[in-house]
């Protein structure tokens, strides 16, 4: 009885955008209002191979994001997942195709790198306390760096759909009756829901939260903060990986020495999807929405007449707006 | 009152340079709640540190539930049931009430976290205190008062048999507070021992049952609270110390012009509706204890912090002071509690730090006029009597006393007329104390306004022309040296609410 | 080791620099060992000279932000947009060259306002303000330019006097205005009001502020100083290799702040040595053209500053930590 009069009390306290899930609720009806905006605007944008390609273009983003998600909500950030991406698919393709391995194992090799560097990049944060944006700056240059070594400067093409050991492409895209079916899109709805789960429900979600919202306060409660703080890294790490896998599989061949700036797309969709810059706060729906805001930005321009290049001003002014958004929000609260 | 449940006897800590406590004795019994009283700096919070393992005991033991134990961190002592609620709070701002009651030993059905039987877990933990908190709403959205009910709560539910309350009820309402009364009555009622920190002395005739009073690290006494009075315990606070040549009638020249005016300021929670003058030449003593408000009004006046209403008149002017740089621009200065944060840049030398608020005047165009500026720096160093090799020295390798020495400097060129001394000797040896306080009267003898915020009264007593009593943001008295007493300051300081 | 550090000499040097200068010599001699002799050559010195010109401006620039606390990694990016605007705008829109040296110091300027404005009067995070001003620099280049790469003049067209800048015959003029702006930088670091401020709010911003000084403004003035700096590094980029290509300039970012944290600046503002950026940058490359000579991939580049990287910035936590 007392508790029902408690939720009651709590429930009318909060806004009806609130009680939709606030910052996600909001992102979703921009992203909504965006697409409409797209459609009317062009007849092309309104074809079903537009919204294959603007999926297409979202499994990676959408990965690293969920995986940079977990880094930006301890407080830090990490800014080698783009050229992380690249390097760990350039050297699992090269096995593959140079090496003679199959193309399982080559994800494997994928997944594993992205492992071992969030490994690094957690190290460098957690034990040697260097700050976040500079350990990661430095692990993205080495990320390029060595995979443009590995391969030797080369493009490395995967297997195509049609070739012996292409079947790979077909996780995130499956022909039938002539049409693309983008089936990519319920793996990341998937794998949303686990780490949605991971993030609420779990230790490892928990203390991610705790540590951003207060480290000192945790480590006093007698959690082991510099394991979970290196778990967050690792988490990044590991979605990168898989983010390597869903770039190698959309694009025909994947080019060393590129990737710099796929981790403003990633970072700028978990901000706009309400995870703090600060840390303590976010989700991943949000940050899922959040990715859908840049990918119809990065697809949608050209269709309104403004070029591929626009699309990389209009991200970086997002992300300043998001972030002043959130500094906004902060001194609000601190009132 | 049952059985003791925790004896501390002979318990002696020093940290370089200050015996902090000095054979100190404390007993707490089950069902009781114990008071813990003195004036700040006495050494409570140091016994309690001792006693939860922050610090390492030198000498001394510690009977719990009749072993002898030594916790060595404060999850030892949790365990055991020995817990400590904080002043200032442990929280997880983003997470829920449970999950920070939880946090760290949360509750599993495999790899999941039980959420649900936490919600469940804290629900029944506020019944039993026979509180209304909503187990999953986040812990920043609570009032103050609802977190410091959460920190108990999670005090409880580590089965303690010792809580130790520091100031809890310091940043609480009335209606908070008796809540907060409650919670602790039924706690004593379950048999708890309870060690209650607090200064307001109404609270402690309210709810406590007997009074340990410490003063200058050393142990004094224990009282049984309903046979003693309010004056006994201040009494026993303040002690007879033999003051050094205390004032004894206001030093300011007679007619001497108001330079400072500060008429119904405001600025959050801890500055309300201030007033006050001060004079040309005049020493002007702020005391109160700690969290009375004195450093907000200060800061606020200085525009460090935002004010939110109130007067301001320098010198019979009304100002605006929105930031420091309008403050310093009206000639006041303001010497930081806190030196190495907010006083000085440590990595600079004395002759750096000497004009940090006044470079304009010691620069031709863009560059700096080292040699002006050294000159300034020696000069100040000449007749502050600072000790440092050179101007030069980096001023983290100067004691405390000299890196205060080198502030007043910094004001000093940039000719203020108004200075804040905040707590002006903290973490100062005796010696250089009485330097500082020497300088202080000369400083005002040559005309300068001098506002003096202190928690030690021998400094209060020995140095203000004026004093003014502050409590819980409010001014609460105004009294002249000459009619100023260490009890009917300690009065004022510690005056009942209603 | 401590009675060396006490020396008085050794003292008045800088025992950081010392050692810099030992293993600046030191890889010199690994090269020319390594090479077997064809590095000994003036024409490497001036080559790997021509490198450290447009690295030099950049790492200048960036000490003075990271003196403040911060960081700006989108000085590459930035460079190339002030080289591709401008020389854009000499090439196709006739231009005078002149002119387009200024429109590159303008824009250089204009992104140092704009990270500058957003970090000290917003409180926005440095390193987002670089992120975005990263991508935003690449993109604006790009719309600008159609996504062409620019060649600007050579020596012997019209207009090619620019060139001059970095090498009249064998006298590398580079070099002497490097270390000119350099001693500017100095004696703005270590003698004006401007310096001494940046310093100390990277330092202690909160003490300086109690102090009445406007730490907003001075702030801003380190990134505006920087942004500047960014300009002329792109005025030397382009003397020295003429094209530029938009979509790049990432991998100088992380040379120019290698360079800065060698020398002894900290990341944690407050400490910051020109002299020490200089020889760092000159370590960086000599380490570019030694790798170039050995016919080496140039991405081991990239690893090697990266390492270099954590390695001095390691070394400044573990001081720091030792200090309190």
């Amino acid at each position: 009885m007392a508790n029902k009069s408690v939720t009651k009390t709590a429930g009318t306290n909060k806004s009806f955008i609130d009680r939709m899930g606030g910052q996600k609720f909001i992102v979703l009806l921009i992203v909504i209002a965006m697409f409409i905006f797209f459609c009317a605007m062009s007849p092309q944008f309104r074809k079903y191979t537009t919204v294959v390609s603007i999926l297409d273009y979202s499994y990676y983003i959408a990965l690293m994001a969920i995986g940079v998600a977990f880094p930006l909500m301890t407080g830090g950030v990490d800014l080698s997942i783009g050229t992380g991406l690249i390097c760990y698919s350039l050297i699992g393709g090269y096995l593959v195709v140079h090496q003679g391995w199959p193309t399982g194992a080559g994800m494997v090799v994928s997944i594993l790198l992205g492992v071992a560097f969030g490994v690094i990049n957690g190290c460098l944060v957690a034990l040697m306390d260097l700050p976040p944006f500079l350990a990661t700056l430095c692990t993205c240059m080495i990320t390029r760096g060595f995979g443009s070594l590995i391969v030797g400067g080369f493009g490395i093409p995967w297997p195509t759909a049609a070739a012996p050991g292409g079947w790979f492409r077909s996780i995130f895209k499956i022909k039938m009756g002539g049409q693309n079916i983008p089936i990519g899109f319920l793996w990341i709805i998937i794998l949303v829901i686990i780490m949605t789960f991971v993030l609420n429900h779990t230790k490892m979600g928990r203390y991610t939260l705790a540590i951003g919202s207060n480290k000192e306060a945790t480590r006093l409660s007698g959690v082991n903060v510099k394991f979970y703080h290196i778990m967050a890294y690792v988490i990044c790490g590991f979605f990168t990986g898989l983010a390597a896998i869903a770039y190698s599989a959309i694009f025909a061949t994947v080019q060393p020495g590129s990737g710099a700036g796929f981790e403003l797309d990633a970072i700028g969709g978990a901000i706009i999807g309400g995870v703090s810059m600060t840390g303590g706060v976010g989700s991943i729906t949000g940050t899922l929405a959040g990715v859908f805001v840049i990918c119809l930005l990065k697809t949608g321009l050209p269709f309104i007449g403004l070029t591929a290049n626009w699309q990389q001003i209009i991200t970086g002014i997002v992300l300043i707006i998001s972030v002043l958004i959130d500094i906004l929000k902060r001194e609000k609260e601190a009132k | 009152m049952g059985e003791v449940i925790l004896t501390m006897k002979g318990i002696d800590k020093s940290f370089p340079g200050v015996h902090a406590l000095d054979h100190v004795d404390l007993e707490v019994r089950k069902g009781e709640v114990h008071a813990l009283m003195g004036e700040n700096g006495a050494g409570k919070s140091t016994l309690m540190k001792v006693l939860t393992g922050i610090y390492k005991k030198d000498s001394g033991t510690i009977t719990y539930e009749g072993k002898e134990v030594e916790f060595h961190n404060t999850r030892e002592a949790q365990d055991a049931g020995v817990v400590i609620v904080h002043q200032e709070l442990n929280m997880l701002g983003h997470l829920t009430v449970a999950q920070n009651i939880f946090i760290g030993r949360e509750f599993k059905k495999g790899i999941r976290i039980d959420d649900k039987k936490m919600n469940e877990e804290a629900k029944k933990l506020f019944e039993r205190m026979h509180i209304d908190i909503d187990p999953t709403e986040t812990m920043s959205r609570l009032t103050v008062g609802k977190q410091q009910m959460c920190e108990i709560a999670k005090a409880i539910s580590h089965e303690a048999k010792v809580i130790i309350f520091d100031e809890p009820s310091a940043a609480l309402t009335e209606a908070e507070i008796e809540e907060l009364f409650k919670i602790i009555r039924d706690l004593r009622a379950q048999g708890l021992g309870i060690v209650y920190i607090s200064h307001r002395m109404d609270e402690i005739k309210v709810i406590t049952d007997r009074v340990t009073v410490m003063r200058d690290g050393t142990y004094v006494g224990t009282l049984i609270t309903k046979d003693s009075t309010k004056d006994d315990i201040i009494n026993m606070m303040v002690g007879r110390v033999i003051y050094e040549d205390p004032k004894t009638k206001n030093m300011t020249p007679p007619g001497a012009p108001v330079v400072l005016k500060v008429e119904h300021l405001n600025a959050g929670k801890m500055v309300q509706d201030v007033s006050f003058e001060l004079h040309k030449g005049e020493i002007l003593g702020f005391s109160g204890l700690m969290g009375a408000g004195r450093t907000e009004t200060a800061r606020a006046l200085f525009g460090a912090d935002p004010v939110d209403s109130g007067d301001i008149y320098v010198n019979g002017q009304k100002v605006t002071i929105r930031n420091p740089q309008d403050a310093v621009k009206c000639g006041i200065g303001y010497l930081s509690e806190d030196r190495k944060r907010y006083g000085i840049v440590v990595q600079k030398s004395v002759a750096e730090n000497t004009t940090m608020a006044d470079l304009d005047e010691f620069s031709n165009g863009p560059f700096i006029d080292k040699k002006k500026e050294k000159e300034i720096a020696q000069k100040y160093v000449e007749s502050l009597a600072t000790k440092t090799p050179s101007v030069d020295q980096l001023v983290v390798n100067l004691s405390g006393g000299n890196q205060q020495k080198v502030v007043i400097a910094k004001w000093l060129t940039r000719n203020c007329d108004i200075l804040i001394f905040d707590e002006p000797t903290r973490g100062i040896d005796v010696g250089a104390k009485n330097e500082i306080y020497k300088l202080m009267n000369q400083l005002a003898s040559e005309g300068k306004a001098i506002i003096m915020i202190s928690s030690e009264m021998t400094e209060i007593l020995r140095m203000s022309d004026r004093i003014v009593v502050m409590c819980e943001g409010k001014k609460t008295g105004e009294l002249d040296i000459s009619e100023a007493t260490q009890e009917n300051i300690m009065n004022m300081a510690t005056r009942e609410i209603n | 080791m401590e009675s060396i550090k006490q020396n008085p000499l050794v003292k008045k040097v800088g025992f950081n620099r010392i050692v810099l200068c030992i293993v600046l010599i030191l890889l010199y001699g690994l090269f020319c060992a390594l090479t077997g002799g064809s590095f000994v050559g003036i024409s490497r010195i001036l080559s790997a000279l021509n490198y450290a010109y447009f690295l030099g401006f950049l790492s200048l620039g960036v000490t003075f932000v990271i003196a403040t606390g911060g960081i700006d990694f989108s000085i590459g990016p930035v460079m190339f947009c002030c080289a591709l605007i401008a020389g854009f705008s000499l090439v196709n829109h006739g231009v005078s060259m002149p002119l387009a040296l200024i429109i590159s110091l303008v824009v250089g300027l204009a992104f140092g306002v704009f990270n500058g404005y957003l970090v000290a009067y917003w409180n926005v995070p440095s390193f987002i303000t670089s992120m975005a001003s990263m991508n935003i620099s690449k993109g604006l280049a790009s719309v600008f330019t159609q996504t062409q790469s620019v060649n600007w003049p050579q020596a012997s067209a019209e207009g090619g006097w620019y060139r001059n800048m970095v090498r009249m015959g064998d006298i590398p003029v580079g070099l002497i205005i490097l270390l000119a702006v350099a001693v500017v930088c100095a004696i703005i670091l270590n003698k004006t009001k401007m310096g001494r401020y940046i310093l100390s709010l990277g330092s202690n911003k909160e003490a300086v502020r109690l102090s009445g000084v406007n730490v907003k403004k001075w702030e801003m003035s380190a990134y505006v100083v920087c942004g500047l700096l960014v300009g002329i590094a792109a005025i030397f980029y382009v003397a020295a290799y003429t094209t530029v290509q938009p979509g790049y300039g990432d991998q100088y970012n992380n040379e120019a702040i290698a360079g800065c944290v060698m020398g002894g600046t900290s990341m944690a503002g407050g400490l910051a040595s020109i002299s020490g950026t200089i020889i760092g940058v000159l370590i960086i490359s000599l380490l570019q053209e030694g790798i170039l000579a050995l016919s080496l991939d140039k991405n081991l580049q990239l690893v090697i500053t990266g390492i270099i990287v954590i390695v001095a910035v390691f070394a400044d936590v573990v001081s720091r930590r030792r200090k309190n």
